[in-house]
């Protein structure tokens, strides 16, 4: 194959390290005045890299270069030149004084990008297969990509080890956060996994990993050359050294709240070559193969969930945390959520527990449980001016063993109700929600703002408290749209007589954005965790 | 005179007028300033521009400005490091709503006075660099 030849009038000694970069590159060096004809004139040109800053230079070598279908990077000094260039329409600008790195990426950039003329279609659709074909969370190959970079190998060894990793529950972490938060996650598993595969024993073969853009990731394990693919028993060790690994990086970067949310089920599948059938669909055959085993593991855990679920229920094994609500201003305790977790490992997230209980039909059951052990918390744990905030489904509004005269202090109750669950018959619910009212309760709209509604719904409420929606606090500092929609939410609590409580504060930023926007109340890990509060008695007998 | 510690700015807006009025207040600020006039010239240029901030209107011909912005800020690289704001009459929860769900990071209200958008400008580029450091 001929050389490429990258023409420059630069000087740069980084060039030559980043031109060793690129296979199979040449430079070439001419004066600034050169330049432009040796573009047109030597063949082989592959990209230029114009330094000069000259308009009149920049230009006639950005036109030859583009009329000949080469592509050209500009070494700009200062931000003048780096306009000019964008306004000449070079590939790519880089500022000097630049490393070999950079250099050697604008170049390849440029040169992806090709120059012939009509390119702004091109690049428009360049921009747009970019993110097609790695995922820009994660940087994980996508499928189609990696099956192209697998084909020779697995033609080549005759077999390949499907595996599918199927993340469950990550979908709730969007439900209940947001997107940005499952983002965030997304990009912490995938760095996890990564870091995983750099020191897996696996690593005598070739393992690849892609991500489905949803919440599971396919690895290939095609055995290297004379060694077996590895056997059911080393997967089996590999997948639960990877989920605690997983998990552990989860847990510390995100709480243990998303930690203890999901799930890994893994599935596999072993495909063979066949020269008979398209190399694809054998490869698609075998994730679809994997993607069921999967997904046949996970029923039987969740059968094994929802006996679990029995007999916590039956044992009455769920605790309360409790989740201090504090006064913006003076940071004083204001109250506490009652957040019931089951005592069993498995059922230690309240979301997975619910999950579990409204797949077996338990859901007023277990709801029966944790408001009763959270209840008996006003009386033992919490001091007499703290408020109890109870999540309450509206379904459970329709549940007769749930009444007014449940609680014997209705004026320290508060009951949260979520925006998210669709309300079917408003005026008996509302009527519901009057006797409760008259008892004494406080209301809550909780996860407000969450919805494309607005306030519309939250007025037909009439809360007393309106929690926002956590995906509207997460990096709300950094985010203005999410400040105003805040601001505006406020300033209807205000004019209707309720309180705003901010929930999911986890930084010192969201915390200062939140205040300045004048937010009542706050709830999140920046100021506590959730407490397993301690029976008074308890504490006075440590304080002795 | 642009100054050339000012990052670069994408003006994007199909009425020829509203970018020209835009990229001539935002200029004789110091701003450089680059202008699409179309949701695919704005793709065109975002990887060559690299703004700092982009000035996206949402109603346009083609390709709207929340595809656009979906786009951008998927982007590998330049995605996180970009700050969108939307030239819109959002002035519905729904809208608002809307442009966090695309990734947008704040918004200007149509008609704009033009110190309210050098303002926006300025704190957008104040969390950029903010967020780069």
């Amino acid at each position: 194959m001929s050389e490429s030849i990258l023409l420059t009038d630069s000087d740069e000694t980084a060039l030559e390290p980043a031109v060793r970069q690129l296979d199979g590159w040449a430079i070439e060096r001419v004066t600034a005045g050169e330049l432009a004809n040796a573009v047109a004139a030597r063949p082989g040109v592959r990209a230029v890299v114009v330094a000069s800053s000259e308009p009149d230079v920049l230009r006639a070598v950005i036109e030859r270069a583009h009329s000949g279908g080469v592509p050209v990077v500009v070494a700009c000094a200062d931000d003048t030149a780096r306009r000019r260039a964008v306004e000449l329409k070079a590939e790519e600008w880089y500022r000097c004084p630049a490393d070999a790195n950079e250099i050697a990426q604008r170049i390849r950039a440029a040169v992806g990008r090709g120059s012939p003329p009509g390119i702004s279609e091109d690049r428009v659709e360049r921009v747009e297969y970019e993110q097609m074909l790695h995922d820009s969370l994660t940087g994980l190959p996508t499928l189609p990509v990696m099956i192209e970079r697998s084909r020779s190998l697995f033609k080549e060894r005759g077999e390949l080890v499907v595996l599918y990793l199927n993340f469950v529950r990550y979908s709730k972490i969007e439900e209940i956060y947001g997107w940005e938060k499952l983002d965030a996650v997304l990009e912490t598993t995938a760095a996890a996994v990564r870091e995983f595969l750099d020191d897996t024993a696996m690593s005598t073969s070739r393992l690849m990993v892609s991500f489905t853009n949803d919440d599971d990731f396919i690895f290939f394990h095609v055995p290297a050359t004379g060694v077996a693919a590895a056997s059911e028993n080393e997967i089996t060790d590999m997948v639960s050294r990877l989920q605690r690994h997983v998990a552990g990086r989860i847990e510390a970067q995100h709480g243990e709240d998303i930690a203890a949310l999901f799930d890994i089920y893994v599935g596999r599948a072993h495909v063979y070559y066949n020269p008979k059938i398209r190399l694809e669909r054998l490869i698609y055959r075998g994730i679809r193969e994997a993607a069921n085993a999967a997904r046949s593991i996970e029923e039987r855990e969740r059968g094994r969930r929802v006996a679990d679920l029995r007999s916590s229920l039956r044992d009455r094994a769920v605790y309360v945390d409790y989740h201090p609500i504090v006064v913006t201003d003076t940071q004083e305790i204001f109250g506490y959520e009652a957040l019931a977790r089951g005592v069993m490992r498995s059922l230690r997230s309240p979301e997975v527990m619910f999950d579990v209980a409204a797949e077996a039909d338990l859901v007023w059951e277990l709801s029966r449980l944790c408001r009763s052990r959270a209840i008996e918390g006003i009386e033992t744990r919490l001091q007499p001016n703290e408020l109890l905030f109870l999540n309450v489904d509206p379904h459970d509004f329709s549940d007769p063993a749930f009444n007014e005269d449940e609680v014997k202090y209705p004026e320290r109750v508060v009951i949260e109700i979520t925006e998210r669950t669709a309300i079917k018959d408003y005026p008996k619910f509302r009527e519901r929600l009057r006797i409760f009212r008259e008892r004494g309760f406080r209301f809550a709209v909780d996860d407000a703002g969450s919805g494309y509604a607005g306030l519309g719904s939250i007025a037909n409420l009439e809360p007393d408290f309106i929690k926002l929606d956590i995906s509207l606090i997460n990096a709300i500092d950094t985010n203005f749209i999410k400040q105003n929609l805040v601001e505006t939410m406020v300033r209807f609590a205000n004019d209707h007589g309720a309180m705003v409580i901010a929930e999911g504060v986890e930084r010192a930023e969201e915390f200062k954005t939140v205040k300045d926007l004048g937010v009542h109340l706050v709830q999140g890990f920046f100021l506590h965790r959730p407490l397993h509060l301690p029976l008074p008695a308890v504490v006075e007998t440590v304080r002795r | 005179m642009p100054n050339a510690e000012l990052p670069p700015i994408l003006v994007v807006d199909d009425n020829h007028d509203n970018a020209e009025i835009i990229r001539q207040y935002l200029q004789t600020r110091g701003y450089p300033i680059t202008v699409a006039h179309s949701g695919d010239e704005a793709l065109a240029l975002f990887e060559t521009v690299r703004p700092a901030v982009v000035l996206l209107d949402v109603m346009m011909p083609g390709r709207d400005g929340w595809e656009v912005c979906r786009i951008m800020k998927q982007h590998p690289t330049l995605g996180r490091t970009t700050r969108v704001i939307m030239v819109t009459a959002l002035d519905e929860w729904q809208d608002k709503r809307e442009a966090l769900q695309i990734g947008a990071d704040d918004y200007v209200e149509k008609p704009f006075d033009l110190p309210t958008l050098a303002a926006t400008v300025q704190r957008n580029l104040a969390m950029q660099r903010a967020m780069a450091s």
